[in-house]
């Protein structure tokens, strides 16, 4: 990926540390009354999808955004995350959290497989390859029906098991407050890990590597290492978020997880604003919530993906991110990178 | 694509091996039908300034590259302070001690001139991965020092004013400062630098002369790609004259410039 | 046996085929644009419910609605090149017209959910039920024999064009080096649209001899896209030649591997196949590598 100037720079959003601790803490706040506010299970359910889409915009924005390789196959991973943990509870009777584990495991070994496979491929080739992959994992859920029981998919799966803390009630995740504290926790706790890796001095080699490889190859780094390091993390957090969609819904079908889903997430990335890791968080939410709150306008709003998506990327490359920082220089509130330093 | 080490008689021809840092023999490269270096041995003293010069289209960038590790010879041999360079990869030379600035300016555009150079850090840190996570005090401790050392770096090319502007914008003979201050930052034991006085004006091409004594001053060893032959026979220790992908010639800047092999070829062209 | 094996290729021909009437388009798109277009295999499904229309709305002629599909790709072709993909092409970023043609394809997908919605229609053409019997034993349908006829006169004549006629060879120059094209008189914007609309009208051709076969949904595009690319890769990106065989290969591919393997398994072969290419030759069977120009 090129530099391309009208991307918002990873700097432009180094709010200082105080700044962001108060985001931190309205996002607790948040995640802590939302279940409260929204009472019916549509809405929770939507929720908890919404903290799902996160998990995995996030994680395909570091592949993406940071490492700048073309991963046009996440679903590949959210499913692979989903059935080796469901299988490995209902097959095998592992626990909940062991499962989770090598659900995750999983997922981030096949990215980082998958990204060794294509460490010499550019561009194009990559997002193919990626594309076929994906499409191999969804044929291998549909047809190896000994193990997965194809389309007819696998019924009855719990959710992860009640936490009972020494002289609290048990907290059940079969109830779906519960259930949304849990993923959108863990959505939190990954968020605030990327964001650690994104500004430290490995976000730095990430850019570094997105930029210009051989640039970068030049000061001794690594840039297949560092890539295949990216695609792991990205992927194996793609895989936790289908360990928890599995124990959530229950039902575990291969369609789920067809290459359609990649492109929504994608979508999301884009339109939250790729390579600024709280851009994509917005895109999910925003693309989740939107569609159910025009459901008022019938089947319109399934278009809304393909406009927004074709839409950002015709005005808005850097997606809501870059569309804030415009309202910012347009209305001068606050020294953006746009208003200090001119064109980038 | 190893070829037969270097014989004895040639063994002999070399300088005592304590001062030689760099050796090539016979070095091939093509791409598709072009023949870009052909046969080509030479051999770098610790300490020197080591000048690659000759017409356009001589193969000097090519046997830049060949020698940082972008390109790999098609047969050959090459050593950096005794270790086999051959089948080495870019990243890995630089850790032994090889550094080196591009033709055309390569530099990360998005971060700002401070980042760019502590890019050039990484290669030395001595952190766990896991401490890039924890960020406790060794990472701390690390980073501040590593920043210090940067913000010298930019005081050496005159940048450190600029230390906080994106790289972008800079103007272009800053962005020519910036590349080398960013090469230092790897601690080379060998720099090479590709046309450093490209599309520099003269009041540039002086500070590039003066910084480049300077690090000759302190020991470094450098090799430079140039058109530029003001800035070679200034500079120069020893020339190293190609044409047409082969050598040409070799010696002392004076005696570059007497020799009528060379002058015809640049005539020629 | 034996007839199993000669039916097999003679279905293996007409499905690649058909993959390389679309592929081709693909490929022609990306010789000359280096872009690849998410947004193809959707102009082969409108193709599809467009020729659906025509026959069973219309009551039209099965043949002549192979024609409108054409039409109908066509100018959705013009349509989408000159309101998303010529605004984008100036900004020279290697990701984002990617990105546009997998938002374009989103966004035709979900128009036809619109107005056609997700269940599956069945496309019958006339010829579907027309058996012709060849010699040892195997059979075609009179739907294969226009499938093949049709895809090998549109692909000799594009072969043809592309050769030796000066709009082909101009189009070739274009794909090697625009700028240079532009400074001989040629306008390569309009080069440009005229490839996307000979594209998009091969895949609008495709769509409508592929619907009898395919299950008929907005989404049918999907399936055929990965594949397709499969095939420009296999064959080597911008690569007339190597797309044609690609093509004719995957289609004996798969239907080698449905009667004599599994069904379920085509798709995994086919890109199992995909990702060894890429391991070894992502340049494809004919083309060559080049090192980066430091």
């Amino acid at each position: 990926m090129s530099s391309a100037d009208h991307l918002p720079s990873a700097a432009s959003f180094q709010r200082n540390a105080t700044h962001r601790r108060w985001w931190l803490i309205i996002s607790v706040i948040v995640i802590a009354i939302l279940p409260s506010v929204l009472q019916d299970s549509y809405w929770r359910t939507n929720l908890i999808v919404c903290a799902l889409n996160v998990m995995l915009a996030i994680g395909l924005d570091f592949i993406l955004g940071y490492a700048g390789q073309l991963n046009l196959g996440h679903s590949a991973f959210y499913g692979i995350g989903a059935y080796v943990s469901t299988l490995l509870i209902m097959k095998l009777g592992v626990p909940f959290w062991a499962a989770f584990l090598c659900g995750i495991l999983l997922s981030g070994t096949a990215g980082m497989a998958l990204s060794i496979f294509a460490v010499r491929l550019r561009g194009h080739y990559l997002a193919i390859a990626s594309l076929g992959f994906a499409v191999i994992v969804h044929q291998v859920l549909v047809n190896w029906i000994s193990l997965t029981q194809g389309p007819l998919g696998i019924y009855g799966i719990k959710p992860p098991p009640a936490i009972a803390l020494p002289g609290l009630p048990a907290v059940s995740f079969g109830d779906s407050a519960n259930m949304f504290y849990l993923v959108a926790g863990f959505a939190l706790l990954f968020y605030i890990l990327l964001d650690r890796l994104v500004r430290s001095p490995i976000g730095e080699t990430l850019t570094a590597i997105r930029e210009d490889e051989v640039s970068a190859a030049s000061l001794g780094i690594n840039c297949t290492a560092w890539k295949v390091f990216a695609f792991g993390i990205g992927s194996a957090v793609a895989g936790a978020a289908g360990a928890f969609y599995a124990s959530f819904v229950g039902t575990l079908v291969p369609d789920a997880f067809i290459i359609t889903e990649s492109f929504t997430i994608l979508a999301m990335v884009i339109v939250g604003g790729i390579g600024t890791l709280i851009g994509p968080v917005w895109g999910a939410i925003l693309l989740t919530v939107l569609p159910e709150v025009l459901r008022g306008f019938g089947d319109f709003r399934l278009v809304l993906y393909g406009v927004a998506l074709t839409l950002a990327v015709l005005f808005m490359p850097g997606g809501m991110m870059q569309a804030t920082q415009v309202f910012r220089a347009q209305f001068g509130f606050l020294r953006s990178k746009l208003g200090a330093e001119g064109t980038q | 694509m190893r070829s037969a080490a270097i014989s004895p008689a040639e063994v002999k021809a070399l300088d005592a091996p304590g001062t030689l840092l760099f050796r090539g023999h016979g070095l091939n490269k093509s791409f598709g039908g072009v023949h870009a270096v052909r046969d080509i041995s030479l051999s770098i003293s610790q300490g020197e300034v080591f000048a690659i010069i000759g017409p356009n289209g001589a193969g000097k960038s090519t046997l830049l590259n060949l020698m940082s590790g972008h390109y790999q010879p098609n047969s050959g041999a090459m050593s950096f302070g005794g270790v086999d360079l051959v089948g080495l990869p870019a990243h890995k030379r630089v850790r032994l001690g090889l550094a080196r600035t591009f033709q055309k300016i390569r530099l990360f555009n998005l971060l700002s001139v401070l980042d760019n150079v502590l890019v050039g850090f990484h290669v030395h840190h001595d952190l766990s991965a896991w401490q890039y996570l924890a960020q406790g005090a060794a990472f701390r401790r690390n980073h501040a020092s590593c920043i210090e050392q940067a913000r010298a770096l930019l005081s050496f090319v005159d940048l450190e004013p600029r230390a906080d502007v994106t790289a972008a914008s800079l103007a272009y003979g800053e962005r020519r400062m910036l590349e080398l201050a960013r090469a230092l930052a790897t601690s080379p034991r060998l720099l090479m630098l590709d046309e450093p006085a490209a599309g520099l004006n003269a009041a540039e091409v002086e500070k590039l002369l003066d910084r480049i004594a300077r690090l000759r001053a302190r020991g470094m060893t450098i090799v430079i790609v140039e058109h530029n032959m003001d800035l070679v026979m200034q500079v120069a220790d020893r020339v190293f004259v190609m044409d047409y992908g082969q050598y040409l010639f070799d010696g002392t800047p004076s005696e570059v410039q007497a020799s009528p092999a060379v002058i015809a070829a640049y005539l020629g062209m | 046996m034996s007839t199993v094996i000669l039916q097999q290729a003679i279905n293996g021909i007409v499905l690649g085929s058909l993959y390389v009437l679309v592929a081709l388009g693909l490929t022609l798109i990306y010789g000359v644009l280096v872009q690849i277009n998410f947004a193809h295999a959707d102009v082969v499904t409108i193709g599809a419910f467009a020729a659906y229309l025509f026959t069973f709305n219309f009551g039209g002629n099965y043949l002549i609605s192979i024609a409108v599909a054409l039409i109908v790709g066509a100018a959705l072709g013009w349509l989408v090149n000159a309101a998303v993909f010529a605004p984008l092409r100036e900004r020279g970023n290697e990701l984002l017209p990617l990105i546009a043609t997998i938002g374009v394809s989103i966004l035709l997908q979900n128009v036809m959910l619109l107005w056609f919605g997700p269940i599956p229609y069945a496309f019958d053409s006339p010829y579907s039920n027309q058996v012709i019997r060849l010699g040892g034993g195997t059979f075609i349908t009179g739907q294969n024999i226009i499938i093949v006829v049709v895809s090998t006169l549109t692909i000799a004549l594009l072969y043809v064009f592309m050769k030796f006629t000066f709009m082909g060879k101009a189009l070739r120059a274009v794909a090697q080096d625009r700028e240079t094209a532009g400074l001989m008189g040629i306008n390569p914007n309009h080069l440009i649209m005229l490839t996307f609309v000979i594209a998009s009208a091969l895949a609008g051709m495709g769509g409508a001899m592929l619907g009898p076969i395919l299950v008929l949904t907005p989404f049918a595009g999907t399936t055929v896209i990965v594949k397709a690319f499969a095939i420009v890769i296999i064959g080597g990106f911008g690569n007339v030649e190597g797309t044609i065989i690609a093509g004719l290969l995957v289609g004996l591919i798969e239907s080698y591997t449905t009667q004599l393997v599994n069904p379920g398994l085509v798709d995994i072969v086919v890109f199992s196949l995909l990702l060894v290419m890429l391991a070894f030759r992502p340049t494809g069977l004919i083309a060559e590598k080049r090192e980066e120009n430091v």
